[in-house]
Order: C-alpha cells, then sequence, then structure tokens
C-alpha cells in the first residue's frame, strides 16, 4: 500500500493468523493474569475457544431508523438477527433464513435487500429502515395505509416484507402495471394469498402521486 | 349493508407497523435460545450421540438428549410405551421413528452460538429398514372403524358398475406443506409449577390441556399466549414435540427458552396435507344421471399415531345419487404425523371427485356445469335431511358470468387466443357448517368502550374484526370504540379456529353476550328515577345513550349510569351454544371455482388468465375480509394444483425439496386476475348471523378447476397433482 | 454458522494476497449464495474477505466492448439504460434470475461463482460428490427434476444455476481476473467447466483468483434476442431450463447467431453447432424447429428430468420464434 494509514480490518500479513494466535496477541493473558496450571485447565477444557469466540467480535456502527447504534457483534450475525434479536425491532420477520420468501426485506440506504442474506458487519455506517422506521408515531406512512385499506393482508406475518418492498417497488420504476407490480413483488410470497390484494393497495399508492 | 359490514381490520395498524407481537416476539428478560437437531435416519435406533462438543462450544447452557433429560411425567401414563395413537414423546428413548426427528435440544446464550453448536452434534445409529413411500405399502393399508374410518354405503354397494355410462380411474395427491410465513415458534417458561407458553397455536384451550397431561399439571395452570399468528392453515391444530422440548429445556435451566423452527424442520416436524390415493367408479345414465359413486381412498399417516380426514365424505351427499359407497384406508408410514391442512380431506377429495365428474361430463358429452345441474341435490342423502340452506346454483351462474362460461367449447383445445390455448374449467367444493360451544365476556366501560373477551385465537382470518363488527352491530357502538381481548388463556373459553367454524361459534357467543349485556342495561336503567313509570319496552339504547322512545328528552347516558352502579352490572359471561333445531338441518358452504388457462403446450406453460372464487357462505360478516380469505383459499388451493410437493428420496427417507426454494407455492406474479363474489343470504338455522363458514371451502375445488380447464384446454388429463409442465409438455413434430 | 474472521480487503491486490491455499479463507461480495452456504454448513469458511470496497463497480462503453465490474449489482446492470440498449439480452437475463431484492444484492462476479441447486449438494445429511468428494452423487438414481442432461459424469448431474451467465456465454464474453501470478483473461464459455471426476470444481478459476470484470465485444444483437426462462412458477424460481438467443436478421435472413442454455449442464450450454446450422437460414418455423431438435442432440435424461429433452428442444425452438418476430 502506499499509503501508511492503516485500518485494523485492512488485511495485512501480520493479522491474517488463526485464533490462538489472535488470543495471545490479544493481551486477553495479561488481562486475566491467568497462571500456567490455568492454562492447562482452560486448555482441558477448551476454554481458550471459548475466550476466541467471545473475543471474536467486531465493531459495527449502524444507523437504523435514524438512530444510530454502536455495537460488538459476532461476524456471523445477520442484519435480520441483529434487528430481531439485539435492537428488539421484531417488525421485520423471519419467514426462511435463506432468501426464499422475502419476509425480512429492508431498505439499505435506500436499496430494498434481504436482511437474512446480509452480514450485519458488512452494513458498516449504513443507514437501515424498518417496517417500525415508516411511520410518525400515529401516522402512518401511505403504503401502510393503503395495505390496511385493501386489506392487503391477513396474518399479517409477510406484510412488514410487503410494505418494504411495495415502497422500494414504486420507487424504483417497477409500478407501472399490475403486470409489472406482480413481477417486482413476487419475491415476497405471502402465504395466505393477498396477492390481489397487495397489488390494489401498491396501484393505489402509485396513483396517488404521493412522495414515498 | 350494514355499518360494519366492510370495516377495516381492526388489528391492521398493529400488522402494517410491526408492532404486532408474534410468539417468539416477546420481550422476554433473560430468554435464551433453544433449537432441536434432527435424526438422519428415517427409522431405527439411536446408538450413540455426540453431544461433548456442543456442550463444550460457547455459550451453551444445555443439551439434551433421551440420555439425559428429565422426562415429563405424563410420559409414564402413556397408554402403550411404543408411543402409539399419541403425540412423539420428544426424548422418550433411543427409537428414531421418522428422518428428522427431534434427538437433542440444544440451549446456548445468543442464536448464532446457538446454532453453531447444533451443527457439531453426531449420532450414530443402528438402522432400521424404513417405508416412506404410499404406493409400495399397501400391504400396511387399515381400517379403522371410526365416523370417517367407516365404509359407507347408500343404495347398492358400488352401485356404479351397472350403470350404462362408467367411469373408473385413479387420482394422486402428493404430500403438501402447510409453510405458514411464521415459522413454528415458542418461548416457553415455567412459574414455579405452572407452564407459561407464547405459542403458535391454533387453540389456546387445547394446548392448555395438552400441556396439562403431558406434564402433569392441571388445566388452570398452563398459561398459554397466541395473540398473533402468523399463518398455520392447520399446523396448529397439534401440539407438536417442540413446544415440549421448549418446556423441558425451560425447566431444567430454570430461565425463558426461546425455539424457533427452521424451515427445513417446518417440513418435517409440524405435520402436513397427507399423500392419498384416490379409485373413483362413477356410472350414469346415457343422458347424465348420475346412479352410482365410489369413492375410495388410502391415505398415509405416521407409525405412532391414526390421523383421519374427511377425504371421501363430500362424495355421500353433494350429488343425488342413488347408489354410493365410500371407503377410507390409511397405510402408517415412517414420518411426522400428518395434520389438518386447509380445507382439510374435501380438498383432497374434491379433486378426484371433481376431476371425476369433469371426465364423465366429457364421456357424456355434456357441457360440466349442466352435468351437475343434472345431480343437483335438493337434500343431504347422507343424513337424510333437507339443506338449511343451499345457493349452488347461485353460483354457479354468477361464476359462469364472470369467467365468460359461455365462450367454452366441449372439444378440447378447439378455443385459441393468438399461440395459447384457451381452456375454462371448474370445481365445486363444500364444507360443513360447525359450532362450538364458546363462552364469551361483553362488558362497557365508563369511557365509552365495549369489551370483548374470549381465549380464542385469530390466525389471520380476521376473528377480532368479525367479533368487533358483530359487537359493534348489537350495542349500536362504533367498531373504533370495541376492545378485543383475545388469543390467550384466562379469558372466557373459545374454541380451537379451525373447520370454518369459529365466526359461527365465537360470533354467536359475542352476538348473544352483547344481546344479554343490552338488556342487562336496559333492565337496570328501566329501574332508575329518570325512567319512572316507563315500561322497558318503550326505553332504547344508541350512541351510549337510554332514552324514553316517546319523550326522548328523558335520558340518561351509559357512562353515567355505570358510574353510578357496580362496574359488574355492566358485564355478560355467556357460554353460547348451538340449538336443537339446527340437528334437524344439513348445513354447509358451497363454494365453485372457475379458472381460465391459457397454455403453450410446447412449453408445457400455464398461465393463470382469470380465477373466479364464488361462494353460498350465509351472511357475509364483513366483505373486506371474506373477500381476502376467499382470494387466499384460492391462491392455496392453486398451489395445490400446479405447484406444491414434498418430493422424498424414498432410498433415504427424506424429503429433498423441504425449502422454499425448492418446495414452490404461489407468488404474486402466478395469477393474472383474480375475483371472487358472495351470495351472502342468511341461513335461517345455522347460527343467529345466519353464517356458514368460509376458510375451508375457499379452498376446496380450485385444484380440480385447473386440472379441468387444462384438460379442456389441451385434452390431457392430469390426475397426479401437481400439474407441472413436464405432464402436459406436447412433443414437437420436426 | 461457524464464527470467522472478517477482513476488509481496500485493494483487489491486498484481496489476492489474504487468500492462503486452503480454502478456509473466501471473498465475500453481495453473499446472497454464500451466506445461504454458510447457514446451511455446506461451507465453512475460517475468514472471509469482504470485497465489497474495491472499486469493480463500473459498467464502461469502452472501444469496441463493454466492462462491467465484478462488483457491480445485477439490477444495477438490468437496468442501466445502456446496457438495455446495447445488451439487451444480457438485461432479460439478469431480470429473469432470483427476486428485485437479491438483484440488489448480488454482484455479477458473485452470480458467476454461484453453487449449483442441486439439493444433494445442499442438504449435508446426503451424498454429494461436489460437497464432499468421494461421496457418491445422491441425484443419480435420487430425485433429479433439476438435473443436467448435457456434459454429466457418473459422478455429477447438477446444474449451474445462473440466467446472467447463460446470456454471457451467448455474448462470447471474457472474464478478467486477478491473481497472485497477475491478470490474465479467460474465455467466459472456458469459465465454467464441466463436472467429470472432480465435481467439487465449479470452474477454472485459480486458487487467490479474483474475478475483476467481465467484457462483451461489441455486437449487432439490440433487436432480435430473448431469453426464455421456463421454470415451475410464474417468477422467483430457477430455471428448469432457459435459453439464450441472439439473432441477426437480414431481410429474414439469419446472418448471425448465438445460442445458450441454461438448466441443462454443469456450464452454461452454448450451441455453436445449432448456431452454425442457422447462419444463412431464412427465419422460418420449420428451421427453428430442427434447430430445436438439434440443439438437444446429444442429451440424456437421468428420469425425473426426461422431460427436459423435449423440453429443451421446444424452449429453442419458441426462444427463436419470439426473437426472430421482435
Amino acid at each position: 500500500m502506499a499509503s501508511k494509514k492503516t485500518n485494523e480490518n485492512e488485511v495485512t500479513p501480520e493479522n491474517s493468523n488463526s485464533r490462538r494466535d489472535f488470543i495471545k496477541k490479544s493481551g486477553l493473558f495479561t488481562a486475566l493474569a491467568l497462571t500456567p496450571s490455568t492454562l492447562v485447565v482452560a486448555s482441558e477444557n477448551k476454554w481458550d475457544e471459548k475466550i476466541a469466540e467471545y473475543l471474536e467480535t467486531v465493531p459495527l456502527s449502524i444507523e437504523v431508523n435514524g438512530k444510530k447504534h454502536n455495537l460488538n457483534i459476532e461476524p456471523r450475525t445477520t442484519l435480520l438477527d441483529l434487528l430481531r434479536e439485539q435492537l428488539q425491532l421484531t417488525g421485520t420477520k423471519k419467514g426462511c433464513d435463506h432468501g426464499q420468501c422475502g419476509a425480512c426485506t429492508v431498505h439499505v440506504n435506500g436499496t430494498r435487500i434481504l436482511s437474512c442474506l446480509s452480514l450485519a458487519t458488512m452494513q458498516q455506517n449504513a443507514q437501515v429502515t424498518t417496517i417500525e422506521g415508516l411511520s410518525k408515531g400515529k401516522k402512518l406512512h401511505p403504503m401502510q395505509e393503503a395495505f390496511i385499506k385493501n386489506d392487503g393482508f391477513q396474518c399479517g406475518y409477510c406484510t412488514p416484507g410487503q410494505i418494504m418492498s411495495g415502497i422500494a417497488c414504486i420507487k424504483e420504476g417497477h409500478a407501472n402495471s399490475r403486470e409489472e407490480i406482480k413481477e417486482y413483488m413476487s419475491g415476497n410470497i405471502c402465504r395466505c394469498g393477498a396477492y390481489h390484494n397487495i397489488v390494489d393497495a401498491i396501484t393505489e399508492v402509485k396513483e396517488g402521486g404521493k412522495e414515498l | 349493508m350494514s355499518k360494519t359490514s366492510n370495516i377495516n381490520r381492526v388489528d391492521g395498524f398493529a400488522k402494517v407497523t410491526g408492532s404486532a407481537t408474534y410468539s417468539a416476539e416477546y420481550k422476554t428478560p433473560g430468554v435464551v435460545y433453544a433449537c432441536l437437531v434432527g435424526s438422519t435416519i428415517a427409522k431405527g435406533r439411536i446408538k450413540t450421540i455426540d453431544t461433548k462438543k456442543a456442550e463444550w462450544a460457547p455459550g451453551v447452557l444445555a443439551v439434551i438428549t433421551h440420555l439425559n433429560v428429565d422426562k415429563p411425567s405424563g410420559y409414564e401414563k402413556a397408554k402403550d410405551k411404543h408411543n402409539f395413537g399419541q403425540p412423539l414423546q420428544i426424548f422418550k428413548d433411543d427409537s428414531v421413528l421418522y428422518y428428522d426427528q427431534p434427538i437433542a435440544l440444544v440451549i446456548a446464550d445468543t442464536f448464532e452460538r446457538m446454532r453453531y453448536a447444533a451443527s457439531l452434534i453426531k449420532a450414530d445409529y443402528l438402522k432400521e429398514e424404513h417405508a416412506t413411500e404410499l404406493k409400495k405399502a399397501a400391504d400396511k393399508e387399515k381400517k379403522v372403524e371410526t365416523d370417517k374410518g367407516n365404509d359407507y354405503h347408500r343404495g347398492e354397494h358400488d352401485g356404479y358398475k351397472n350403470a350404462e355410462v362408467i367411469l373408473e380411474t385413479e387420482y394422486t395427491i402428493p404430500t403438501e406443506v402447510h409453510n405458514p410465513m411464521e415459522l413454528a415458534n415458542i418461548i416457553a417458561k415455567w412459574e414455579g409449577n405452572k407452564p407459561v407458553l407464547y405459542t403458535k397455536s391454533q387453540g389456546v384451550e387445547g394446548t392448555r390441556r395438552s400441556i396439562a397431561g403431558v406434564f402433569g399439571v392441571p388445566v388452570e395452570d398452563v398459561e398459554v399466549h397466541s395473540e398473533y399468528i402468523g399463518g398455520a392453515f392447520g399446523m396448529g391444530l397439534h401440539t407438536w414435540p417442540y413446544e415440549i422440548a421448549a418446556l423441558i429445556g425451560s425447566k431444567k435451566l430454570n430461565r425463558p427458552v426461546k425455539l424457533v423452527l427452521h424451515r427445513e424442520q417446518m417440513f418435517t416436524n409440524v405435520g402436513f396435507r397427507p399423500y392419498t390415493i384416490q379409485k373413483m367408479g362413477l356410472g350414469a345414465t346415457k343422458d347424465g344421471k348420475l346412479t352410482g359413486l365410489t369413492h375410495e381412498a388410502v391415505a398415509m399417516t405416521s407409525s405412532y399415531e391414526d390421523f383421519m380426514e374427511g377425504t371421501v365424505n363430500m362424495s355421500r351427499f353433494i350429488y343425488d345419487c342413488a347408489n354410493v359407497s365410500t371407503r377410507y384406508r390409511i397405510v402408517p408410514l415412517d414420518t411426522c404425523t400428518p395434520i389438518w391442512m386447509r380445507g382439510p380431506g374435501e380438498a383432497t377429495g374434491s379433486f378426484a371427485l371433481e376431476s371425476a365428474m369433469d371426465e364423465l361430463a366429457y364421456k357424456l358429452n355434456l357441457d360440466p356445469i349442466e352435468f351437475r345441474k343434472r345431480n343437483y341435490a335438493e337434500k343431504d342423502l347422507e343424513q337424510n335431511k333437507p339443506w338449511s340452506s343451499k345457493f349452488l346454483l347461485e353460483c354457479y351462474e354468477a361464476g359462469m358470468e364472470k369467467i365468460g362460461w359461455k365462450n367454452r367449447k366441449n372439444e378440447p383445445g378447439s378455443v385459441k387466443e393468438g399461440n395459447w390455448l384457451v381452456g375454462y374449467g371448474m370445481g365445486t367444493g363444500t364444507f360443513g357448517c360447525y359450532r362450538s360451544p364458546t363462552s364469551v365476556k361483553a362488558k362497557f366501560l365508563a369511557d365509552g368502550n365495549l369489551v370483548l373477551q374470549c381465549s380464542v385465537n385469530d390466525m389471520g382470518p380476521g376473528t377480532a374484526t368479525m367479533m368487533t363488527a358483530i359487537g359493534a352491530e348489537i350495542t349500536g357502538f362504533a367498531p373504533e370504540n370495541v376492545i378485543i381481548e383475545m388469543g390467550k388463556s384466562g379469558l372466557p373459553k373459545g374454541p380451537t379456529q379451525g373447520g370454518s367454524a369459529t365466526t359461527s361459534s365465537v360470533g354467536s357467543a359475542v352476538h348473544d353476550a352483547c344481546n344479554l349485556l343490552v338488556s342487562k342495561v336496559m333492565t337496570l336503567a328501566s329501574q332508575n328515577a329518570a325512567f319512572k313509570g316507563i315500561p322497558i319496552t318503550d326505553l332504547t339504547f344508541e350512541n351510549g345513550l337510554i332514552s324514553s322512545k316517546k319523550d326522548n328528552s328523558k335520558s340518561i347516558s351509559l357512562a353515567s349510569l355505570i358510574n353510578s352502579n357496580k362496574p359488574e352490572d355492566f358485564e355478560v359471561e355467556n357460554l353460547s351454544k348451538a340449538a336443537e333445531e339446527a340437528k334437524k338441518y344439513s348445513i354447509y358452504s358451497f363454494s365453485v371455482h372457475f379458472v381460465k388457462v391459457l397454455v403453450n403446450p410446447n412449453l408445457g406453460k400455464i398461465r393463470l388468465a382469470h380465477v373466479v372464487s364464488c361462494a353460498d357462505i350465509g351472511t357475509v360478516i364483513n366483505q373486506k375480509t371474506s373477500a381476502g380469505q376467499m382470494f387466499g383459499g384460492a391462491v392455496g388451493g392453486i398451489g395445490m394444483g400446479l405447484m406444491e410437493a414434498l418430493e422424498i428420496d424414498h432410498r433415504f427417507g427424506r424429503p429433498i425439496n423441504n425449502n422454499f426454494a425448492d418446495y414452490h407455492v404461489p407468488v404474486n406474479a402466478d395469477i393474472e386476475k383474480q375475483e371472487v363474489f358472495f351470495v351472502n343470504k342468511k341461513d335461517p338455522i345455522s347460527n343467529p348471523m345466519g353464517t356458514k363458514g368460509l376458510g375451508e371451502t375457499a379452498l376446496v375445488g380450485m385444484a380440480p378447476a385447473i386440472a379441468n380447464a387444462v384438460f379442456n384446454a389441451t385434452g390431457k388429463r392430469v390426475r397426479d397433482l401437481p400439474i407441472t409442465l413436464d405432464k402436459i409438455i406436447e412433443t414437437v413434430k420436426v | 454458522m461457524k464464527n470467522f474472521q472478517i477482513i476488509k480487503a481496500l485493494s483487489s491486490s491486498s484481496a489476492v494476497a489474504s487468500i492462503t491455499k486452503d480454502t478456509s479463507v473466501m471473498f465475500i461480495a453481495g453473499g446472497t449464495n454464500l451466506v445461504d452456504l454458510m447457514k446451511k454448513n455446506v461451507v465453512a469458511p475460517d475468514k472471509l474477505i469482504d470485497i465489497n470496497a474495491l472499486d469493480l463497480k463500473k459498467i464502461e462503453f469502452l472501444n469496441g466492448k463493454v466492462s462491467i465490474g465484478a462488483l457491480a449489482k445485477n439490477s444495477q446492470v438490468a437496468e442501466d439504460q445502456s446496457i438495455k440498449e446495447k445488451l439487451p439480452l444480457l438485461a432479460l437475463a439478469l431480470a429473469a434470475g432470483a427476486s428485485q431484492q437479491i438483484r440488489h444484492m448480488a454482484t455479477v462476479g458473485g452470480n458467476m461463482l454461484q453453487r449449483t441447486r442441486c439439493p444433494y449438494f445442499y442438504n449435508t445429511d446426503m451424498p454429494c460428490n461436489k460437497r464432499v468428494p468421494k461421496s457418491g452423487c445422491g441425484a443419480i438414481g435420487g430425485t433429479n427434476r433439476m438435473a443436467a442432461v448435457f456434459g454429466t459424469s457418473d459422478s455429477c448431474i447438477a446444474v449451474h444455476p445462473s440466467d446472467m451467465c447463460v446470456a454471457l456465454a451467448a455474448l462470447d464474453a471474457t472474464v478478467l481476473v486477478e491473481g497472485p501470478k497477475g491478470k490474465r483473461q479467460i474465455n467466459f464459455t472456458d469459465f465454467h467447466r464441466l463436472p467429470g471426476n472432480t465435481p467439487e470444481k465449479d470452474n477454472t478459476l485459480e486458487i487467490r483468483e479474483l474475478i475483476t470484470s467481465i467484457e462483451i465485444p461489441d455486437n449487432n444483437f439490440t433487436k432480435n434476442v430473448h431469453y426464455l426462462k421456463v421454470r415451475d412458477r410464474s417468477s422467483y424460481a430457477f430455471a428448469l431450463v432457459s435459453v439464450a438467443v441472439a439473432l441477426e436478421l437480414k431481410n429474414n435472413v439469419i446472418s448471425n447467431a448465438k445460442l445458450a442454455m441454461g438448466g441443462v449442464a454443469h456450464k452454461p450450454w452454448r450451441l455453436t453447432e445449432t448456431e452454425d446450422f442457422l447462419k444463412g437460414k431464412t427465419a422460418s418455423e420449420d428451421i427453428f424447429k430442427q434447430a430445436g431438435k438439434l440443439g438437444m442432440k446429444g442429451a440424456r435424461g437421468y428420469g425425473d428430468n426426461d422431460f427436459k429433452l423435449t423440453l429443451g428442444a421446444n424452449a429453442i425452438t419458441e426462444a427463436l420464434t419470439i426473437a426472430a418476430s421482435k
């Protein structure tokens, strides 16, 4: 690299090491003041693995619905699980956890994506909007109102994903006909079968012309 | 149209804002994460199970298997040590009865650690030969002497064989899986010896009873919350092993445990619509009068429970036919137990019956609707009772008009739009109207609200909205002033949500409780000094005001009445039951699905150009939510007709498409145009509102409608669902 | 999912340098396939190199070719106005894949590297030579509706699931890669490989090599093109069979033709013999039917997927007919 500027996450030969090396370097041993005999016990009980796992979190700065969060998370945490289990934002739903249903759709930097296939750590400094971020108190977003009026749901479980996707569908310019809406909403499965009414709701919002 | 006949869903705000709380979403301090590890064989015994690595993994709090489980006390009382005839007793012993049967419960402090630890569990097995293929297990076929299992005969046994025109055909439906969007999930905890469950149940009271049985605690000590359910379609009608496992884990750790199945487990551990083979024998005169109908079904069940459904029942009564025989058999296979899936039995049966009716109509060279009209049943010949009401003919007429049936030609493949072959088809559905005893408490509050309480839940059909509408109609309250408390124990006991009986049962109970409450209040008001000398019959109750009909200057507000009396004077809890009179009638909902398909035979592509679903469900309480339910039932039937099938690799006894990418359900683009229609005529017998039920019949008859339309378009008769493109593709001649 | 380290690469050379010889280190871009595979324990890397910060997102119209950065999102390419005009076949193929949410996440390079959707590959309880070499092929003799009909081996009958790659194979694209030995180019049709005895290798990329871009030579396929995708539902499903067709027609005579198929082989399946057959012929129903038959010559079914032989031929005919009629 030309610049000497270092980034703790940047790849260098020094930091691409194994887990145990990582522990040794971490300074944790001094912090815990482990005696050699403790280390033997730790090894036998695989405590070093446990310590390693505890250490292997990474900092994440992320903005969700306008609120900034500075967190330490495991790299394997998905954005979906971060939202639901750590930030208690359970409006975003887990339907399949494998990118096959669309229930977990959120907006990241204004684009609809599947939060179940997104590692949270890769959303550093991102602006995330979830269903909870649409309404202002009792004042609903036009798409939320249209879903209620057109009965675009039954059980309500796919609904947050449908609404996030529906808003994006219009913003992307893919709501010019029922046929186009149907195609661009096909990544959101509704097992109750509310598709007809979902298309009605999106059509109504699109024709209403409000800024979304 | 009443003022409540088109109200918005009362839980709409919660559902569109993400504030509706489903089971696994309750904020529970100290909650820990659990999952189930499944067997990798379909039958045998666990030889060894290595849990050490999982136990050592970071954050793991417990790993529970049959080797270290504290067995619930109810296991001992089981009538048969092999679990026969009852739900699987999780971790009871080393036996494996189906693929992905839970063999371990892993609990850790975070979701990620729990999933990783679960991946470290390895088991060795003593494998036994498994049987998962219905077609190859006919030797295990058995008859179960119950209402559903008994043979039925009217007139001559298999009388169809003597007819002028005979049709004998066989139909197959594969295993289909409910797959609600919300995964099966639970937060389980114990408060002392009392289990508390936040779970995906269609019946709060049923779950309480089964949990009480398993853990040996009084039913009243079991607390169940199922306030929002992200769809279930029948899979919530059983208490499943995962719920027991979560309670076992919670008890061991003395902490709340959250357990959410992953989607793959939704295909293997919480029931399904069973693979069923049906044989039809139909006989008619040359001019189209049915003279004989035999319907036989063989369906799969598990090795440990006898599951049955009314697959052949519709054939006993839907048409006017003198000689009817039905037989139903089950075959135990090495799978999880099936459970009723939307339109249970009838959906399967109607595929065979309504396909066969279509085939016979062609054989007779009759329009399929004309053929049905010639065999219209004026009364229920099975029970020998009159119909309480029946507007099936009106459904036929409305559907024919909307779909453009007049453009249909009986000759297959004779109508084209551009390069597309056009086909029209229809299928009839029906479902019984049931009413369960239901308690509802209604109370007026001084703040101007009406509270309605019942432990019934709302998995999506709009139960709360229906209760609101009925309560508002009877009391004159605005719908926004009706507060519904439901979906949890401790409330007046409601029924299980299933069998299209919720409106009939709970709606009637709301109706009765509200009427009693209004009477009680009027009686109390009439004793008030303001109305001295005025008979109660001269008082009215409107907009929260009780006044004299003759002199409206004499009035008293409900609020002031409440404030000057005891609160309990303004509440009524009432148990509501079906009237004896109803037993004299046969009460059924009816539906007819019409489909126009466009088929490209070279690619096997079937487009659903237009789908029209018509129903006679008695009174329509709420046009909006009922239409939604009908649209949705039709979509469910479209999945059944065109794409849904759990594929098993029988060499291993494992499903191979147990995920949402490979097990296809309809997406938005699959249906081009969809309409629904209700006759909306009150049934005079069913219940005080005159409703007959919708949720099930909304799906029944759709699959045969598609099969019949595909035949009309292509001349290809598909008798094994789903109708995938490989079954209709044509070889192009070069 | 196993925990792992994740490191952000700020240059392609440092990204390449960080990949060790063993496969426990992997690049991650959109993650739509990799995260899925990690959740299923099909792959379990110790370390991920997040390459999203690399400057590889551009779509450039250069002299004689179009260059698309490996990190360009599928939707970005599909909806690029110039791509729609100059490479409409590519835009159509991209729009037919997955769902809009996934297209927003998935990159061009990741699309090329996505693994098969064969259920035996995904289910770690099943035999699969691609996942665990020498464990056997579950699909042969099993449920194989999705499986290949061309270029199969006794080890593997899996198909490559991409739509985009089918169009790129037809359009004579080139893959640009960077590795420890420097940069090199691979013909798109040589990028993916047939399974042979080593089905664990999907492509000819070497360890530590990173796809940086693809290049498509300028062409005249701006009008008579079609991407026909046949699947089990109308959208959001992988192809049973797909056909990418690009024709140049002059007075209804085919002066140039490019054809490739998806859903039939371990790689996008280019139909050069059929292309040669079509060149110089007058477009007609009969010629297109003959092309369909020719295109499927040598195909072999494995039971559940036998229908692909008929479907494949019909799909070629249909795609040609539609392309010619535009």
